[in-house]
């Protein structure tokens, strides 16, 4: 096959993108292993200079990945799309401010996005970490060595089937697959990209992958330093950095978590922020366990106990990390999730991933377990240690129960391998399945954040205690109990199980808010657990009250009932047909569909609510603004995005769940309007033409006949429609139709407009929405009410200024010369030399008529552009001045007077669409979960300041 | 025995129990014969079939959509989805309901769909005349 050489290409960033991601990686490599011998040799002389190279290793390793990064924005801000992942990712027309969501879309971005914070991170360790610098780094090096094999994009063995190992994101299409068009040499320049998915077209994909990356990325340190503690022997001194690092992973991955849930609640129409969906269980679970290796950190720290159980809650979050990656980057979750990647060839490879560091973990915990000190005295049953321990494995049991269940998936796949006609399983509700579950971890939870805060650390002696231990707990049972019955008469709590759960969120909070005031006394470096706990409390609340009584409250019985053969009150009928400006009864409010607007691609619906109280008094309005994204060619809605009324104990959801198919599909609407049935009528102005159609009936196979009247009340030569954009040179006759049904009281005006620009016809029929009936023009129209030229006999007649004829008894005055003319067809240009002659008719019954011909010299040559006085027939052409004689040459003609009949065509058969499909949905109290989310994870980061500020106390002490 | 241990035990056991009590909201994917044999609410995967008639009509019912779908052992049935039609739903390639029968129907409350990685062909990407 001959070569091609191509033109119009740019391989300079991928050259260099394909170097550094080779580089990367062998730099990574490089880090591992000197950072290994590093640690090996510690003590030794030859080990400072194994740490030179790592540190040297480790920043190349950084430059590199800043570089792929760099060569990827660079192909995609210059919109070079013959590279495959820009092709995929960026379009021309995607705005610049997404050009990092388009790069974290994909695989391989999101890869080198995790990798860009494990960068970042060990960046602050090669600098702050001291003796922790090698081991830590040496792990975290070859972290960046199984991610960066994920990009690779090498081919490994021989024969034709060769392992490919990676995908590299700076491939180019040509590369990647075979087709016609790379035939031609210049195919660069006739590709476009696909842009990025307009449903990721929001802030909050610019925002959640990095906090969540960052999150990702942050699990990594605590577990870097659990494999240094366990390789060094260093059993005690590793857990006061981890538990720092620990605590920003815990808060920064919790918010990271946090933010997809807001996104799907508020920018995604999923109407929740929470659906168990395997993907965002996999992000829970690391974050679960992480949280248990918090809690045993801070038993060992205080303690002396757990220190294994640290080991392995901070080995066990890095791993599931990894699993989690392996689920959703798979594919295997492919039938069970909405969120999940597609596939990429890369199982393997991920399972490899998973596999090096769970055997490595597990060997070495292996060999080390033994020689981990652990004191000989047990944790005695009234010390707080005990009781944060068992939290510490409900919190572990959690994440099991979830993984087990979102793993069927994988399970499958394994019988399958073996059992070929193995059925795979699935849960049918996963919703109900996970919360018949977790709600009793949340209960223990609860209970144990709450009784745990009033114990103390090595307590040996709680009988001494035990009484003013009993006088708070006392208190807070008795003080939760009266805030749950207030509760329940807010919230509607349906079952006993709920009832508990109500009671322990509220005793957490209580107990933390009692411990805040009587224990630490508002210390506020040591709030932060009781931040955080308050915050889990707050959030049961929130949980309970907007997922039990989240009301769809878009269903309206009055107009459901009895339509639809079958339908009951159990099934879910979420959505209500709301038609422009008929107002509808929703629970407590009465809504209307008043207006839209598009502006480029976005329409926006203005939804007004309003509320009355008993008196029929409106005592609330507001408007919601829900709206939907076209796709470029209008053929489809791309996003439907909702828009949230926000009360401080409520919100009131709405979003657009569907709109009439000719608002959808400009394709389909064009096909309507094809197929529509346009009967011709004529009539002159003024008068009524009564005509008869058959009118199908829904759903019966019938038809009747209606009778119709309509009469053209006027003619309109500079019309106005909404589709209709003027332009220079258009002819446009607009005309106004009243239409009247035999069997509806109302008179229906309408507007439809003819458009001649040049030779082409454009029609915009009005639509009587109320009578299914749509109204236009016949191009028949043109011929009514214009003369031909040819048709006119023009006399030629000179003027002065102020004299006077004749003309079939109309009295025509030249007026005057106005040196700065309008005239619909006449756009002014600089060099112009244009006036108009100001003409004055006074017709036989004495009324006066005007008229402003105009007459123009542009570049050398003389045009005139002619008016006419419709009523009179009256046609003006001003054709020449005389400069000397202050004389104008005037052709004037008066056409044969003759009754101007309209021709219209009216379709009786057109469906209404003039409707909005709403879905409206009440989440009462979602606020307390937001707030209590949120403070969970300030109550983390509280804690981490808390806890590097000891640092530096303690150094300058030392000092 | 330290308490730890027994408490440890007692969560494995638990954990046992509920592991097995969860078998029961599980079921394999079902095919029209199993779900209008047993009644229940089950779970259907199935290729929509795309010459078949796709009827939604908000004016009449903006919370139901009619569509026909043919199951792993191919048979078809029509299927009624309570919500709204979905869009891009032609293009979707395997469909996944949870419902029951009612009828010859598949009521069907919840449907997920998987759509093809659209970009596969050579003519989506190849700029148009004029643009």
């Amino acid at each position: 096959m001959q070569e091609i050489q191509y033109i119009g290409e740019h391989l300079m960033p991928g050259r260099i993108g394909h170097l550094a991601i080779v580089l990367g990686f062998v730099a990574s490599l490089l880090a591992s292993l000197a950072y290994f011998f590093a640690t090996q040799r510690r003590g030794q002389a030859e080990a400072t200079q194994w740490t030179l190279i790592g540190r040297g290793a480790f920043l190349t390793h950084g430059v590199a990945v800043f570089t792929v990064i760099g060569a990827i924005f660079f192909a995609m801000a210059n919109r070079y799309f013959e590279y495959q992942y820009v092709q995929a990712h960026v379009s021309d027309e995607l705005p610049l401010k997404y050009i990092f969501s388009a790069f974290w879309e994909g695989q391989e971005g999101s890869f080198l996005l995790w990798m860009f914070w494990h960068v970042i991170l060990g960046l602050v360790i090669l600098f702050s970490g001291k003796r922790w610098e090698a081991p830590t780094l040496s792990v975290l090096s070859l972290i960046q060595v199984c991610i960066g094999s994920m990009i690779l994009g090498i081919y490994v063995g021989f024969g034709d089937d060769p392992v490919r190992i990676g995908s590299n994101p700076l491939m180019l299409l040509r590369d990647m697959m075979d087709a016609p068009i790379f035939a031609s040499a210049d195919y660069a320049s006739q590709i476009k990209g696909n842009g990025l998915n307009p449903l990721l077209q929001n802030y909050w994909m610019t925002i959640h992958p990095p906090t969540l990356f960052l999150g990702f990325a942050s699990t990594s340190i605590p577990f870097c330093y659990a494999i240094a503690g366990l390789w060094i022997k260093e059993h005690k001194d590793w857990l006061k950095p981890a538990l720092r690092w620990a605590l920003f992973s815990g808060g920064i991955l919790g918010t990271g978590i946090l933010m997809g849930g807001a996104w799907a609640y508020e920018a995604l129409s999923f109407g929740g922020y929470w659906a168990w969906d395997p993907v965002e269980n996999m992000s829970l679970v690391p974050w679960l366990i992480l949280i248990a290796g918090i809690h045993a950190n801070l038993i060992a720290r205080n303690t002396g106990h757990s220190v294994r159980s640290t080991y392995i809650y901070y080995i066990l979050t890095f791993v599931f990390i990894a699993y989690s990656t392996f689920l959703t980057r798979s594919g295997v979750l492919g039938d069970t999730s909405v969120h999940a990647f597609t596939e990429m060839g890369l199982e393997w490879q991920l399972v490899g991933f998973i596999a090096v560091f769970l055997l490595l973990s597990a060997i070495l915990l292996g060999i080390r377990y033994k020689g981990i000190p652990s004191p000989p005295k047990e944790e005695a049953a009234g010390s707080k240690e005990f009781w944060m321990f068992i939290g510490t494995l409900v919190l572990l049991f959690s994440a099991v129960i979830i993984t087990a269940s979102t793993s069927l998936p994988v399970y499958n796949k394994i019988v399958q391998y073996f059992d070929p006609v193995f059925e795979g399983r699935v849960i049918t509700d996963p919703i109900p399945h996970y919360n018949r579950y977790q709600i009793w971890i949340a209960v223990f939870i609860g209970l144990l954040s709450g009784i745990s805060q009033y114990l103390r650390y090595k307590e040996f002696n709680f009988r001494k205690y035990a009484s003013r231990f009993g006088l708070h707990a006392g208190i807070a049972l008795a003080v939760s109990g009266l805030f749950t019955y207030l509760t329940t008469l807010w919230i509607d709590v349906v079952a006993w199980q709920y009832l508990v759960l109500l009671f322990f969120g509220w005793f957490t909070i209580i107990t933390n808010i009692d411990h805040l005031i009587t224990f630490i006394r508002g210390n506020l470096k040591q709030s932060g657990s009781s931040f955080a706990h308050i915050g889990f409390g707050l959030m049961i609340i929130g949980i309970l009250a907007s997922g039990l009584n989240q009301r769809v409250i878009s269903n309206n019985q009055f107009v459901m009932d009895g339509l639809i053969e079958g339908a009951s009150n159990e099934q879910m009928r979420r959505n209500i047909l709301l038609f422009k400006d008929s107002p509808l009864i929703m629970e407590d409010y009465e809504v209307t569909y008043t207006k839209d607007t598009i502006d480029t691609f976005t329409r926006t619906f203005t939804v007004h609510y309003k509320r009355r109280n008993k008196q029929g008094e409106v005592v609330e309005a507001f408007d919601l603004h829900p709206n939907i994204l076209y796709d470029k060619s209008f053929t489809k809605v791309a996003a439907s995005n909702p828009s949230t009324k926000r009360y401080w104990d409520r919100d009131i959801f709405t979003h657009i769940a569907s709109l009439p198919q000719v608002e959808i599909d400009m394709e389909y609407r064009r096909q309507r309007e094809d197929s529509l049935n346009y009967r011709l009528h004529q009539g002159a102005i003024g008068e009524t033409v009564t005509f008869l159609d058959t009118v199908p009936l829904t759903d019966m196979d019938t038809f009747v006949v209606k009778s119709y009247r309509a009469m053209v009340s006027g003619i309109d030569r500079h019309p106005t429609h909404p589709d209709y954009h003027p332009e220079e040179g258009d002819i446009a006759i607009g005309a106004s139709v009243q239409i009247k049904r035999s069997d509806d009281d109302s008179v229906f005006t309408v507007h439809p407009v003819l458009v001649l620009r040049g030779q082409l016809l454009y029609s915009y029929p009005a639509q009587i929405n109320e009578l299914s009936t749509r109204v236009r023009l016949n191009e028949g129209v043109f011929d009514a009410v214009f003369t031909p030229e040819t048709e006119l006999n023009y006399q030629q007649f000179s003027f002065q200024q102020g004299s006077k004829i004749n003309l079939n008894g109309y009295q025509i005055t030249f007026e005057g010369f106005n040196r700065k003319p309008k005239h619909p067809n006449y756009q002014p240009e600089e060099e112009d030399i244009a006036v108009s002659g100001m003409m004055s008719v006074q017709a036989p019954d004495g009324k006066v008529y005007a008229a402003q011909p105009v007459y123009l010299i542009r570049g050398n040559r003389p045009f005139n552009l002619k008016d006419e006085i419709p009523e009179l027939g009256l046609h003006f052409r001003f054709t020449g001045i005389d400069p000397a004689t202050e004389t104008i040459e005037m052709m004037i003609a008066q056409a044969d007077p003759k009754p101007m009949v309209i021709p219209f065509e009216v379709a009786t058969n057109s469906l209404r669409s003039d409707y909005i499909v709403l879905e409206a949905i009440e989440f009462p109290g979602i606020n307390l979960f937001w707030i209590g989310a949120s403070l969970m994870m300030i109550g983390l980061l509280v804690s981490m300041f808390f806890r590097i500020g000891q640092v530096s106390v303690r150094r300058s002490v030392g000092l | 025995m330290k308490k730890i241990y027994i408490i440890a035990i007692v969560m494995i056991a638990a954990a046992i129990v509920l592991l097995t009590t969860a078998a029961e909201d599980m079921s394999t994917y079902a095919n029209f014969k199993d779900a209008t044999k047993s009644g229940d609410r089950v779970k259907i995967a199935g290729q929509l079939s795309k010459d078949k008639e796709m009827y939604y009509n908000p004016q009449e019912d903006p919370n139901y959509f009619s569509f026909y779908i043919r199951d792993t052992k191919g048979e078809e049935r029509k299927v009624v989805l309570l919500s709204e039609k979905p869009q891009d739903f032609e293009l979707s390639e395997q469909i996944v309901l949870t419902g029951q029968m009612k009828g010859d129907e598949f009521v069907a409350t919840d449907m997920l769909m998987k759509c093809p990685s659209k970009y596969k062909d050579e003519e989506v990407y190849i700029k148009e005349e004029g643009e």
